[in-house]
Parts: C-alpha cells; sequence; structure tokens
C-alpha cells in the first residue's frame, strides 16, 4: 500500500551551525572558573570520611561478622573505578569499602572531586587514605578538606580499623610519619566495644616511601593493638601477601583498580577470610 | 561556596553564554549590503578593521595592549601586556603575573604565563562594535611554590619518579571576543571583553584515557578584558 506522506508534519533539522552553537552554550553553562588546578577551591560535598564513618558505626554496631571491600590506587582510571562502583553495587552483602589511597595521580584538586564523584555513587559507605600521589602539589589540603584527616581509626562491629598515612617520602621531619604519638593513643584509649584490629596503609613497610628506619618500630607498636588480624595496603598495584616480619601478621596489597579486581574480607568470630574479585 | 554564589555564577555564565550566541550570530546581520553602506569610508578596508599604525624599529618593541584576566588556571586574577603582529594583526603574544590568594590555596602564590594567540577573523558591526567569533591558542603557566617542581626533587627514586612538572601546565583554549571602539580615537582604541574555554595538558591526558570523563569535567571557564593601545 502507498503510504501517505502529504500530511506528515514538516520538521525542520537545526542547522549545523545552530546545533553547535547549542552544544556551545551546553558546554558554556556546566563549565567552571578555575584559579588553578592546585587551588583548593572545593566544589562540593567535603567531609567524607566523618559522614562514612559515623554511618559504618552505627550500621554495624554490636555486630560480630563484618564484610568490607578494599580498592585502590584508583588514580586516572576514572572508567574503572566507576565499573567497580557499580560492581560493588550488586552485591548486598559488604558493609563498607576502605580505599587505600592514590585516588589523585597529580595531585590536582579536580581529580580528587572527580573520584569524590564516582564513590559516592556507592550504595554502601566509604572510606579513603591518603596515598602518595595525593600528597603532590596541594593534594594534602584538598585530601583534608573532602575526605578527612590523614591517620583515623573507627570500630566496625567489633573491629576496630586503623587506618594510617605511611607516606614518608612525602613529608619532611617536620611531620611524624608514620605517626606514633596517634598509634599511642590509639592503643592507650581502644574502645571497650572493639576487640580485633585490623591496620590498613597506603605504602607497606619496606617500600621507597615508608621511613624504613622506623619498620620495625612501626611493627612493633601495631602488634600491641589487641588482636590484630592483618594489614591492608594499597601502592603497590599488585595483588600480594606477604608476611614481612615473620611474626605471622599478614600483608595483603590490593591491586590497582585498573586491573578490575577488589579484595573482600570477611571477620567474624573463627577469624577471618579474603576473597580477591574480578569485575 | 553558598548557593546563591553558585547561582550568581550561574547566572553569569548564562549572560555570557548569551553574549557567545550573540557573537556568533551577528557576522551574519553585518555581512548584509544596508549594514556596510552606512560606513561607506571603512568599506575600502572590508569588515575586518584591524591594522598597524606606523609602529617603525624600536616601537615595536612597545607592548600594544595590555590584559586583565579572570581564572583560567593562572591564579585568580592575572594582568600583563602583549604584542600583535602579522596581517591583520591576527597573532598576538602577551606575558601575565597573577596571584592565587592563600585563602583558595595552602598559601599565596604567584603565576607567570606565557600566552599565545591566534585571531582570525575580525566582523565590524557598525561604528563601535567588532566581533572577534574565533580566538585560539595556547598558554604555558609556572606556579611559585617550593613544593612545585620542573625537575624532581632529588629523594624520590629514579630518573621519573612521578613524571610530570608540577610546576608548569599547558593549556590549550578557544573563545570569542566582543571588541569596543570608543567615540575618539584617542590613546585607547578599544576594548576588548572576552571568554575562553580551556584546558589543561594533564586533563586532556586523562580525558584520553576515560570515556566516562565529558568534555565539561575537563573544560574551564575564564573572562578578561583587554585595552588595545596606540598600533
Amino acid at each position: 500500500m502507498k503510504r501517505r506522506t502529504d500530511f506528515a508534519p514538516t520538521i525542520r533539522i537545526p542547522s549545523f551551525r545552530c546545533r553547535l552553537l547549542c552544544a556551545a552554550a551546553a558546554l558554556l553553562a556546566s563549565c567552571r572558573a578555575e584559579y588553578h588546578p592546585y587551588d583548593t577551591r572545593i566544589d562540593g560535598p567535603t567531609g567524607i570520611n566523618a559522614r562514612n564513618i559515623a554511618r559504618i558505626e552505627e550500621a554495624c554496631a554490636g555486630r560480630h561478622t563484618l564484610r568490607f571491600a578494599v580498592i585502590g590506587d584508583t588514580q586516572r582510571w576514572y572508567d574503572e573505578t566507576k565499573a567497580a562502583v557499580e560492581a560493588l553495587n550488586r552485591r548486598d552483602d559488604i558493609d563498607f569499602v576502605l580505599h587505600t589511597g592514590d585516588l589523585a595521580d597529580f595531585g590536582l584538586r579536580a581529580e580528587f572531586e572527580r573520584q569524590r564523584d564516582i564513590l559516592d555513587r556507592l550504595r554502601i559507605p566509604y572510606v579513603v587514605l591518603l596515598g602518595n600521589h595525593d600528597c603532590l602539589g596541594t593534594g594534602r589540603e584538598v585530601f583534608a578538606k573532602i575526605f578527612g584527616k590523614a591517620d583515623f581509626a573507627f570500630t566496625a562491629g567489633n573491629v576496630r580499623m586503623v587506618c594510617l598515612n605511611t607516606n614518608a617520602l612525602e613529608f619532611g621531619h617536620e611531620v611524624a610519619v608514620p605517626d606514633f604519638g596517634f598509634l599511642g593513643r590509639q592503643i592507650a584509649e581502644y574502645p571497650a566495644e572493639a576487640g580485633k584490629t585490623v591496620v590498613a596503609m597506603h605504602t607497606k613497610p619496606f617500600t621507597e616511601q615508608f621511613d624504613d628506619n622506623v619498620a620495625r618500630v612501626f611493627q612493633h607498636t601495631i602488634r600491641q593493638f589487641p588482636a590484630l588480624q592483618f594489614c591492608v595496603n594499597g601502592h603497590g598495584h599488585n595483588f600480594f601477601v606477604e608476611e614481612l616480619f615473620d611474626d605471622g601478621v599478614l600483608y595483603y596489597e590490593c591491586d590497582n583498580i585498573g586491573k578490575r579486581s577488589y579484595l573482600v574480607f570477611t571477620v567474624d568470630d573463627e577469624g577471618y577470610a579474603y576473597e580477591r574479585v574480578a569485575f | 561556596m553558598t548557593k546563591a554564589m553558585r547561582m550568581n555564577g550561574w547566572r553569569f555564565r548564562a549572560v555570557v553564554g548569551l553574549a557567545a550566541v550573540l557573537v556568533t550570530l551577528a557576522p551574519a546581520a553585518a555581512r548584509e549590503p544596508a549594514a556596510a553602506e552606512r560606513h561607506g569610508a571603512d568599506v575600502a578596508c572590508g569588515l575586518d578593521r584591524r591594522r598597524h599604525r606606523g609602529r617603525e624599529g624600536w616601537e615595536r618593541a612597545i607592548p600594544t595592549h595590555v590584559k586583565a584576566h579572570y581564572a583560567g588556571g593562572m591564579g585568580l586574577l592575572s594582568v600583563g601586556c602583549g604584542w600583535d603582529y602579522g596581517r591583520k594583526c591576527r597573532w598576538e603574544t602577551d606575558v601575565l603575573v597573577g596571584v592565587l590568594p592563600g585563602g583558595w590555596s595552602d598559601r599565596t602564590h604567584a603565576t607567570f604565563t606565557l600566552r599565545q594567540h591566534y585571531i582570525p577573523w575580525s566582523i565590524r558591526c557598525g561604528d563601535r562594535l567588532a566581533i572577534e567569533p574565533l580566538s585560539c591558542g595556547v598558554y604555558f603557566s609556572l606556579i611559585t611554590g617550593a613544593d612545585y617542581w620542573i625537575r624532581e626533587p632529588d629523594r624520590y627514586p629514579g630518573r621519573s619518579y612521578y613524571g610530570f612538572a608540577s610546576r608548569l601546565r599547558t593549556y590549550i583554549y578557544v573563545g570569542q571576543r566582543l571588541v569596543l571602539y570608543p567615540k575618539s580615537d584617542g590613546a585607547l582604541r578599544h576594548i576588548a571583553l572576552y571568554y575562553e574555554l580551556s584546558a589543561n595538558d594533564l586533563d586532556i591526558v586523562a580525558k584520553c584515557g576515560n570515556r566516562s570523563l565529558g568534555l565539561s569535567d575537563i573544560v574551564r571557564f575564564s573572562v578578561g578584558v583587554k585595552f588595545q593601545l596606540l598600533r
């Protein structure tokens, strides 16, 4: 049957110039002014770690079984970080996500903001540690504003998570890295509801970033924590399990996110188990 | 930043966006014969009225214009001078000094910027207005401060631990200009108001490796004013 077309409405296709103009206007409206790539004018949410720690502590209070995911070194892997967030959002058995640091590659403010905006899509709370790349330029200041302190601890169920800045190479002698004062206070003021400890850091002992002069003192100190289960770290970009000090304490290094994997740790009354999950 | 300030910023960009639409559309109106006939004296030199006026020898070293620029990765505000040259003054080179106040950084920093522009067209729209529908170029901006480097500090192992110069950023940009001519032909030949959309080298590298990054994630907006002195 021949179709009549004479009544078809006339659709006026915008000219190339008009479309170009609309695209340019949309780009213009969505762009922001930047004083400098290393300025510290934060656009969007700040104080992420403190807010998420409150969520974790509330959700896990009183529990003796805890399951958390570990990701790290997401710098400049935005596509893969987004894929990781989508993969983690498909699960409903994880309590929180621990990021072992290096959100930024160059320490630019925009890098932190982009990574935060991707990680904010996680349905579960997350905390972020300071990586050595995060210290470049004004990275430390931007990290402090967006995420919080470089050394922090929180209690998830009966597990005390101690998160440390170990990037000594990025700090002069004026800053204690690792901060034994902080560790001493955490040991002295160990909360009654916690019975097990996990220590997380970006760079582990005997790497170029760690202050190896205090590596054994560091290990001796963290072993003062009640029931130290294991340590997790990033920086090396390759999954690795290692007993660094011949003392039974294992260091679990997670892949960079470019390798499209994350670790999942389950801590319960019987001990702990881990799994390396590809996505 | 308060919600009100953000709103103001959006409105400001909307106004500039509207100006960009006018700058792009106006040349079409300017090409109408009636508009050209009204200004018979200038028809001989066409719609592009840019030209140098008798600068010879050492006088060529005198800057032809001064500029003030807001944002653009060169600090809160940067000021400087420059030279235009070439046929129809299509090329410009500027040097600018900027300031990034401590309130928006870890401490107050200065920036030093070298900018190279190409402005292919200038289209007259009446006696006192011209439009430059495209300006484009490249610029290099240095920031002061002990935490930044061109060559990595010796404390880092290997020859290239981080592999980039944090002190120096390279930008490319495109923009548009609106040129206003004063009534009298004095020392100030014209004032150009302009905006630019720029992106730096590190963000371009990030964009190249990530499909999820959009242009609006890496492109930044900035505005400026140019005071053209005697050509």
